[in-house]
């Protein structure tokens, strides 16, 4: 039994594009063919044909990809068969069989002066429905940022929107013999080369289209009229949708980065309001100059809160692959122990300048150092009782002691820390009867440092 | 709090009950300091009937331990409660503190 290709492999991805350059290839080269060259000619009759060995070599794929069911991918071959054969099938096998070649040699005959083997060909247009079939292929398994790619759909739409009016504007004359009320007449395009006849009707569909109308290319016939009037209605609706719908999309393009910096300009707006001193604004803007460089202003936690905790633990413990190497709190737990504190630590991140924790609160959270380097000061003296850098943990003394802090923790640098709340550190504690010996392995370390401070007095 | 000192085959044995806090740590320190003072270079300081042990114990115990140490003599702990037991350990005391489960262990091989 021949394998399924999953819908979102590389190898899927990877012949898709392939296709869709192919797609327009074939849609541009082919109304080309009928409006401007108008027989068939060998060269342009070659490229057709290898490109349509593509296009059946893609039909082959698409009976063995994927696809979706109500958010679940089918693998199923039978089902996948069926489903293909039902749905896109017969427009690709239209579009792609070059039914044409039974007419070859008939070439000759011609319908309104073009040979009928190219009218036949026109079929090839039926690709643009696999454009869409990518498109919403790519939007579906989120392959790049889908505003892009809804930018990317619209302007291919319109690209080929006025490929498409600009080889009808002139096979409309063409078909009627180029009469003198016709607008290649008045340019006295007749016998022009096929390139400036081309640049003329495109220039005047984007004329039309974009509703800029310069008025020297104008309708002559009543026949002419009633298109151009099309024209209009048609290419000023879609030009309008298209230009709104761009619009929109490149100012969400990036929303969690306009969201942020929308955020930061509310604050900083409030503490210029509320005259808050220089200096505490600047650590203000700081923090969130510095979290926005390292986390791209998105708080993981809010982002993945509507997952479910598995799949949630999978994408954190990914995230914080770094941390659970380098941190010796994580890399002396199991993997259970590990994924529980990942869903219980709270991230945070401190400015230099900042207090972490201050003299007189009641330890209510223990905190472990990641990164940077704080300072363990008294807040009568200034007097430095000692530093934590990444690995060390505090807040422990007087969370377990239930007394209130005699030294602040001021941040000298900038520090990440992860925070662990009383009630989580109580319920892991009980749960994972190993998790005290990870901190008694981890605080041995420190137990010179911790026993100075607290004959000093200090209990953080 | 109640504290008292037994002999223990040449170990002077600490008894101490009810709350070791700021009110009574002066106190603590003060009769490990006496037998510190009147050469005792073995001691054990025995928690079983302890309720309740403040960062101001702690530090008694820790300037004890570190006086011991200096000292040449030998300073043990034994009988901390659950509580207790958890601050020693999580806190990074039980690596300068010697801790025994009961009177018995710690005694054996002092």
């Amino acid at each position: 039994m021949m394998k399924v290709i999953p819908e979102g492999s590389r190898f899927r991805s990877r012949w898709d594009l392939l296709i869709l350059v192919l797609i327009f290839v074939s849609c541009f080269l082919v109304p080309f063919q009928v409006g401007f060259v108008h027989d068939v000619r060998l060269t342009g009759s070659l490229l057709v044909y290898l490109i349509d060995l593509f296009f059946l070599v893609d039909i082959v794929f698409n009976f063995r990809t994927t696809y979706r069911h109500q958010g679940v991918e089918v693998v199923d071959p039978e089902r996948i068969r069926r489903h293909y054969r039902r749905r896109m099938f017969p427009f690709d096998l239209l579009a792609a069989v070059p039914f044409e070649i039974l007419l070859l040699p008939w070439a000759s005959v011609s319908a309104a002066g073009v040979s009928i083997v190219l009218l036949v060909r026109l079929l090839r247009l039926l690709r643009i429905g696999r454009l869409f079939v990518i498109f919403r292929r790519w939007e579906a398994l989120g392959a790049t940022n889908v505003g892009f790619l809804r930018i990317a759909k619209l302007v291919a739409v319109v690209v080929l929107f006025l490929h498409w009016t600009a080889c009808a504007w002139f096979l409309m004359d063409f078909a009627g013999g180029f009469p003198a009320q016709s607008w290649v007449a008045h340019q006295d395009l007749q016998n022009a080369g096929a390139g400036t006849q081309y640049t003329r009707s495109l220039y005047w569909a984007i004329v039309t289209m974009t509703a800029v109308g310069y008025g020297d290319i104008t309708p002559r016939n009543n026949l002419e009229y009633g298109f151009a009037m099309t024209v209009m209605l048609l290419g000023a609706s879609l030009w309008a949708y298209i230009i709104g719908n761009i619009a929109s999309l490149v100012s969400n393009i990036d929303s969690a980065k306009a969201a942020f910096w929308n955020r930061v300009e509310t604050v900083n707006q409030y503490l210029r309001n509320r005259q808050v001193p220089a200096e505490l604004s600047e650590q203000v803007r700081d923090y969130y100059d510095y979290v926005w460089a390292r986390y791209r202003g998105t708080d993981a936690r809010e982002v993945l809160g509507g997952l479910p905790d598995p799949v949630r633990l999978d994408v954190l413990a990914h995230l914080a692959r770094d941390l659970t190497e380098h941190v010796p709190l994580f890399r002396e737990c199991s993997p259970p122990l590990r994924n529980v504190l990942l869903l219980a630590l709270q991230p945070k991140v401190f400015v230099p300048g900042s207090w972490v924790v201050h003299t007189g609160e009641s330890g209510t959270e223990i905190y472990f150092v990641t990164s940077g380097h704080m300072e363990i000061v008294s807040i009568e003296d200034e007097r430095v009782y000692g530093t934590l850098t990444g690995g060390d943990y505090f807040g422990d003394l007087s969370l377990l002691l239930g007394e209130k802090r005699t030294a602040s923790v001021r941040a000298v640098t900038f520090c990440e820390v992860f925070t662990l709340g009383r009630e989580d550190f109580n319920a892991i504690k009980s749960e994972y009867p190993e998790f005290r010996d990870v901190l008694k392995k981890i605080s041995s370390e420190r137990s010179a440092m911790s026993t100075e401070l607290l004959l000093e007095g200090v209990i953080l | 709090m109640n504290i008292s000192t037994r002999d223990a085959g040449g170990v002077a044995v600490v008894d101490v009950e009810g709350n070791l806090d700021t009110n009574t740590a002066p106190e603590a320190q003060q009769h490990l300091d006496a037998l510190q003072d009147d050469g005792a270079q073995k001691i054990l300081v025995n928690f079983t009937d302890l309720d309740y042990i403040s960062s101001a114990g702690l530090r008694v115990l820790l300037a004890t331990a570190k006086r011991m140490g200096a000292a040449g003599g030998s300073f043990r702990i034994c009988g901390l409660n659950e509580t207790v037991d958890e601050v020693f350990e999580i806190s990074g005391f039980s690596m300068i503190l010697n801790v025994f489960g009961n009177e018995a262990e710690a005694l054996e091989g002092f």
